[in-house]
């Protein structure tokens, strides 16, 4: 029998298996909290920081991400405060001003809240939430890329920029990421970039109940661990 | 070398050192950091071992190299025994007049000794010096006793006494309350109470732990942790002991960056020297408690003297940094329960073991207990490293042990802890330097760097070199640093070159609470702190780059103007020569003229012109 701990995520009592994260406690109880890097059967890293929760202990509040943090008998969660919420938009603007052209992301940003973007565009190709190389080494043990160089000069690349025999272009590279999905409409072009906001009629129903899954189309999109 | 098996062993074996030591009537005692190195400190220290000997009292006289002093700028240093004379800025020429005339003779060479620069007058005595004198040097005093080559040295002034205290009559959980009640607390910038993380380690139920020596210091400016491990290794080897006693750890690491080649060498000496000894290794001083220490060395990034980060790169990983939910006391090296530990923090634990909690806390304010060292640099008189008890001002330690200005212009402000710290205005000034003071008035104490800054010193320009370090050494892994920093300096970089709005400053704000409060490691969540301090504190000058497009430092290049002062020039052409984009003309003996729009504004004018007519605008 696995054991079983309660703890309270936005004022709801939730029962969670010891061991799994918040982020996974939420989802499986409907309470959504975004998440890009976050893959259900893949190790998670925190770094896309947008399923950030307040963990509150000891009279504090502490910020930190819902996939790193494993569940705790009593513990209180909230994952859509007003801190949190900006918190989290200012994320997500972040991301899409760094690639607009991914309806992932796109969906991301409306889903938090983003109606403008306060910085001048960059059209970049990745925004390094690493699902792809997590996924071609922990599902397949084939290390066929991975990280390389820090900070704004960090991208994914091939060992010594060639590619490996472990890699069997299977494709899962492409298929788990978030910027293989294009925008509804056509491409961006550099210059023309923008908000899109098409899916912005989805967002009615979310508005009305914050904090609750409504098994929104964006999460579609941005591969919501709701529909792996 | 015979074996130290029990700690009267050591005792016996001090005495032997001293007495032989004794023979020496004079001593020749020359800094040979690497700030002293850099003044060719290694080519003075060569000629003199040449000399000596071959004269008829060579006998008689012990020559030391030691490391760093701290008096850096005075560089290189030499103090001569019986007399205890500081000779400053000594090269080889010097070197015959000196054993000639003062080790010979005892004869003061006036031109070699320290002179002042507050009041003027030539000082011939090292205690006289009011740099030392306003200081507290409880852990650097043993620098210039110490040859780091020679364990000898450091065992002559008390060394590995702590130890061979601890081991025979002290409990690991006594050790432990007794760092806990000295009220030590982690000297690498977060602060931390040692002994908390020391308990949490020792609680943990698991045979396998570590001790890590974090000697990685990246901070702009800082070198304290590095003069202390390659001056004194043994001091943090010995601090290194004691803990991994307190703890249960039978393994330690020092980790030390690349840049560091002396540290690295003299600590893996020191190392093999104490192993020699049986001071590390199996069953120690007969108490069956076995440890041993090993040096990795670090790949040259910042982030890696973040703890994890650190981990990860000792076990061969990439330097990344991992979410922190569990603390690496209790999950950390190959997940075991490790402490970590700054150099500085390490090399107060033997003196606390050896003197007892109460003597280390009656140094110090409320919060914050004992001295620390700091790297005062910048635009004042006496650069070099500082000893202060916790709580002293920083207005003594800038003027009274900084001696103030260096060129007459008035002092803004101190950065303090480096690129997670921020900038304090001199109105600050009266500040107690502790931990939580700096903390509540926006900076931090970080692992020690001071850089002074004076009225030629832009503010804004300070962040935007701040945010450019932090950019480069983000390793990139969560959003909000990488992406956040990037957007700061973008907007920074806008308001330093004249395209600045009032939406700006919020937008900065927005986005500094954002980077701060969601980023992965420390490094993020400082990251904002030179940004938010200088806002805090320098707004007006901010707002004078936005709305008047106008540096009132005169150091953004895109805002300023560089032009000739028509009655200051004398026409003797020397800019017009300099100047490589060809942008001043005008005629001999008459007024130059800068063509604005081919002025590149290097600077090189300035430099060039004697009367100083050219003026930045």
């Amino acid at each position: 029998m696995l054991e079983e701990v309660t703890l309270t995520i936005d004022d709801v009592l939730v029962k969670a298996v010891k061991g799994l994260s918040v982020l996974d406690a939420a989802i499986k109880s409907g309470i959504c909290i975004p998440h890009l890097c976050h893959v259900p059967f893949l190790s998670d890293i925190g770094a896309c920081r947008l399923c950030i929760v307040e963990n509150v202990g000891n009279g504090k509040a502490k910020i930190t991400t819902s996939c790193t943090l494993r569940v705790q008998e009593g513990m209180v969660i909230r994952a859509n405060s007003e801190k949190v919420l900006k918190l989290r938009k200012n994320i997500a603007e972040l991301l899409v001003a760094h690639a607009p052209n991914s309806r992932a992301i796109q969906d991301i940003a409306v889903r938090c809240g983003v109606k403008e973007v306060r910085y001048p565009f960059h059209n970049a190709d990745c925004v390094l939430c690493g699902r792809c190389v997590r996924y071609c080494s922990e599902m397949w043990q084939a290390n066929a890329i991975g990280f390389v160089g820090r900070g704004k000069d960090r991208h994914v690349e091939y060992p010594f920029g060639k590619r490996p025999d472990t890699c069997k272009k299977c494709n899962s590279c492409i298929l788990y990421c978030p910027m293989s999905v294009t925008p509804c409409g056509e491409v961006m072009k550099t210059g023309e970039e923008h908000l899109c906001g098409k899916c912005d009629s989805q967002m009615t129903m979310a508005e009305k109940m914050p904090g609750a899954c409504v098994w929104c189309e964006t999460g579609k999109s941005f591969q919501c661990a709701r529909y792996a | 070398m015979p074996k130290i098996k029990q700690a009267g062993d050591l005792e016996t074996l001090q005495r032997k050192i001293r007495k032989a030591q004794k023979k020496f009537p004079k001593t020749i005692t020359i800094c040979g950091g690497t700030g002293c190195q850099a003044s060719k400190a290694g080519e003075v220290i060569e000629k003199i071992r040449e000399v000596i000997p071959k004269q008829a009292f060579g006998k008689d006289v012990y020559i030391r190299s030691t490391g760093c002093h701290g008096f850096c700028e005075q560089g290189p240093i030499m103090v001569l025994e019986p007399g205890n004379i500081l000779y400053c800025h000594v090269t080889t020429e010097d070197i015959e007049e000196i054993v000639a005339k003062t080790i010979r003779r005892g004869e003061v060479i006036e031109r070699l000794l320290y002179t002042d620069p507050v009041s003027g007058n030539k000082k011939v005595k090292e205690k006289d010096i009011p740099f030392y004198l306003a200081q507290d040097r409880r852990l650097l005093n043993y620098n210039r006793l110490v040859d780091p080559g020679n364990i000898d040295d450091y065992i002559a002034i008390g060394g590995y006494m702590a130890l061979a205290k601890t081991l025979g009559s002290i409990k690991p959980e006594a050790v432990i309350e007794e760092i806990n009640a000295s009220g030590l607390r982690g000297r690498g910038g977060g602060g931390f109470p040692t002994g908390h993380k020391w308990t949490e380690c020792r609680e943990e139920p698991v045979d396998e732990k570590y001790v890590i020596c974090n000697a990685d210091e990246g901070d702009p400016g800082a070198y304290m942790d590095r003069c202390l491990l390659e001056g004194n290794p043994h001091l943090v080897i010995e601090g290194l002991l004691i803990g991994a006693w307190a703890v249960g750890a039978r393994q330690g690491y020092i980790y030390v960056r690349k840049e560091y080649p002396l540290a690295v060498k003299n600590a893996k000496f020191a190392i093999e020297q104490a192993r020699k000894y049986g001071l590390l290794g199996e069953n120690i001083f007969g108490s069956g408690f076995s440890f041993d220490l090993e040096v990795a060395r670090g790949g040259g990034a910042f982030v890696c003297g973040e703890s994890t980060a650190l981990m990860a790169s000792v076990e061969g990983k990439v330097g990344e940094p991992r979410p922190k939910d569990i603390h690496t006391a209790k999950e950390g090296l190959w997940n075991k329960p490790t402490v970590l530990n700054n150099v500085e923090t390490w090399a107060n634990v033997p003196s606390i073991m050896l003197n007892g909690a109460s003597w280390f806390a009656a140094k110090g304010t409320q919060g914050s207990k004992g001295t620390k060292i700091f790297a005062l640099t910048g635009q004042v008189k006496n650069t070099g490293l500082v000893e202060v008890a916790m709580g002293t001002s920083l207005h003594n330690i800038v003027f009274d042990i900084g001696g103030g200005s260096k060129n007459g212009k008035a002092i803004k402000a101190v950065q303090t802890g480096g690129p997670s710290g921020g900038c304090l205005p001199a109105s600050h000034f009266q500040l107690p330097v502790d931990f939580d003071t700096l903390s509540a008035a926006g900076s931090m104490m970080g692992s020690g760097g001071m850089v002074v800054m004076d009225e030629g010193t832009c503010m804004v320009d300070v962040a935007k070199y701040f945010l450019n370090f932090l950019q480069d050494e983000s390793c990139g892994k969560c959003v909000p640093c990488r992406l956040g920093v990037e957007r700061m300096l973008e907007i920074v970089t806008d308001i330093t070159e004249g395209r600045g709005t009032a939406e700006h400053i919020n937008l900065l704000e927005d986005l500094a609470e954002t980077v701060g409060e969601t980023s992965l490691c420390g490094l993020g969540k400082t990251a904002p702190n030179p940004v938010l301090s200088t806002l805090r504190y320098f707004q007006d000058e901010y707002m004078a780059h936005i709305n008047e497009k106008h540096c009132p430092a005169g150091v953004c290049k895109a805002l300023i103007q560089y032009a000739v002062a028509a009655e200051k020039c004398n026409g003797c052409g020397s800019c017009k020569r300099a100047c490589p984009h060809g942008a001043i003309t005008g005629e001999k003996k008459q007024v130059h003229v800068i063509d604005f729009e081919a002025c590149r504004k290097c600077g090189i004018c300035i430099g060039e012109c004697k009367p100083g007519a050219i003026m930045v605008n």
